[in-house]
């Protein structure tokens, strides 16, 4: 019998290493989302990386684009369930849809069950991204780009955004949220 | 922008997750769904008279329509969400069917031969499921909106799950003017309504659930 599937926390060092963090995470501290993500990004480019072979130059790109829905999504995670699982669902998910985009055979190809990731090893490090989310960011509306750049690239708080732009603190929590979605579906549709 | 640049940017100032978001999207929705199919179907059908209201056969009709809406929107709620088991709602599914699908041979059993037929068909067997699926069109539309804003990694499932939960929806709404009553005419018209609209979000679904 598989005891992989009652205790996945002892099995997985992915796993039991992020799981702490990501609740940490969901209930509001910075730090440990930061490193969460981190964890994850970098599971995502193994991931990635092993099932991409013909098309290195998507990796980073499916990474960053990845991370985006994550953040966009994480109010649909269920802490009763591994945050591994979770992660893959989603990774499988954008894997899939970037081959149908693509219109590509390769889906066929791609080996689903290998999924013994902790034991493989991966692309770890950082490839450029091709498409560059700094440029894309600026195609958003005014309002949701403003949000964005104040908090969360100048470093303000909401108190200060708001304080510059007249735009109410819940108000630009919304910007910000709209925005990132926004910038979720808008990676999809550059080529 | 760099990877690493990306996740500080997102983590900055990021709060704590949204709570309930799937459940505080999917029901808010489908119930101004079911508003409007209501309003709908009372406004150009007409309510049932008082008379039929007071008969057994209305109530677990409308039971019937109730259990199937909790039970596709447990489902969709579940697809919504990526890595969530099926397994509990499936098995509610089961029943719910099961129980009506008795009821509904206990009826045609416990009727005389002659008179089982025309239970069964009632005056209206040819415009039951047309009118269950019309009435879920609205409830289909806001569905898929909900899910479209949340994260469905099964997208042909999902869409089944939305168009099931829409069809019970438009069930719910269509018994306020139904007036057949027999077991056996809402275990087959009503469960066809439901599972041709059911068919109808999983073709959808690989369409329309795409993020």
């Amino acid at each position: 019998m598989d005891m992989s599937a009652n205790s996945p926390a002892v099995a997985d060092p992915f796993e039991a290493s992020l799981k702490p963090l990501w609740l940490q995470a969901q209930a509001g501290d910075e730090r440990a989302y930061k490193q969460a993500l981190s964890l994850m990004a970098r599971r995502l480019r193994g991931f990635y990386g092993r099932r991409l072979t013909a098309l290195p130059d998507e990796v980073e790109d499916l990474v960053q684009e990845t991370l985006l829905a994550l953040h966009v999504q994480r109010g649909t995670y269920d802490p009763t369930l591994p945050i591994s699982a979770w992660v893959h669902a989603i990774a499988r998910h954008k894997l899939v849809d970037l081959f149908r985009r693509r219109g590509r055979r390769e889906a066929l190809h791609v080996q689903w069950d290998d999924l013994d990731d902790a034991h493989h090893p991966g692309v770890e490090d950082e490839q450029p991204a091709r498409r560059d989310l700094g440029v894309l960011l600026k195609s958003l509306p005014q309002a949701q780009q403003q949000a964005i750049v104040l908090t969360k690239i100048e470093g303000l708080s909401m108190q200060e955004a708001s304080a510059r732009t007249g735009v109410s603190v819940a108000a630009l929590k919304v910007q910000v949220h709209r925005g990132l979605k926004r910038l979720g579906a808008l990676v999809k549709e550059q080529p | 922008m760099k990877t690493e640049q990306l996740i500080d940017m997102l983590a900055k100032d990021a709060g704590p997750a949204p709570r309930a978001m799937v459940e505080r999207r999917l029901w808010p929705v489908a119930l101004m769904g079911l508003g409007a199919s209501a309003l709908f179907g009372v406004l150009v059908i007409g309510l049932v008279p008082m008379s039929v209201m007071m008969q057994m056969g209305w109530w677990v009709k409308l039971a019937y329509a109730v259990a199937l809406v909790a039970v596709g929107g447990w489902l969709t709620a579940r697809l919504a969400r990526p890595a969530a088991s099926l397994g509990a709602p499936q098995m509610a599914l089961m029943v719910v069917l099961a129980l009506m699908g008795l009821l509904g041979l206990w009826a045609w059993w416990a009727t005389m031969p002659e008179l089982r037929l025309a239970e069964l068909l009632g005056h209206s067997w040819k415009t039951c499921p047309r009118n269950v699926v019309l009435l879920a069109v609205p409830p289909m539309a806001a569905a898929f909106w909900a899910l479209r804003g949340l994260a469905p990694t099964r997208p042909r499932l999902a869409g089944a799950a939305a168009g099931f939960f829409a069809g019970a929806l438009g069930a719910l709404a269509y018994s306020l003017s139904c007036d057949e009553i027999a077991f056996s005419f809402v275990a087959v018209w009503y469960t066809i309504g439901v599972g041709v609209s059911a068919l109808l979000g999983a073709l959808l679904g690989p369409r329309l659930l795409r993020w």
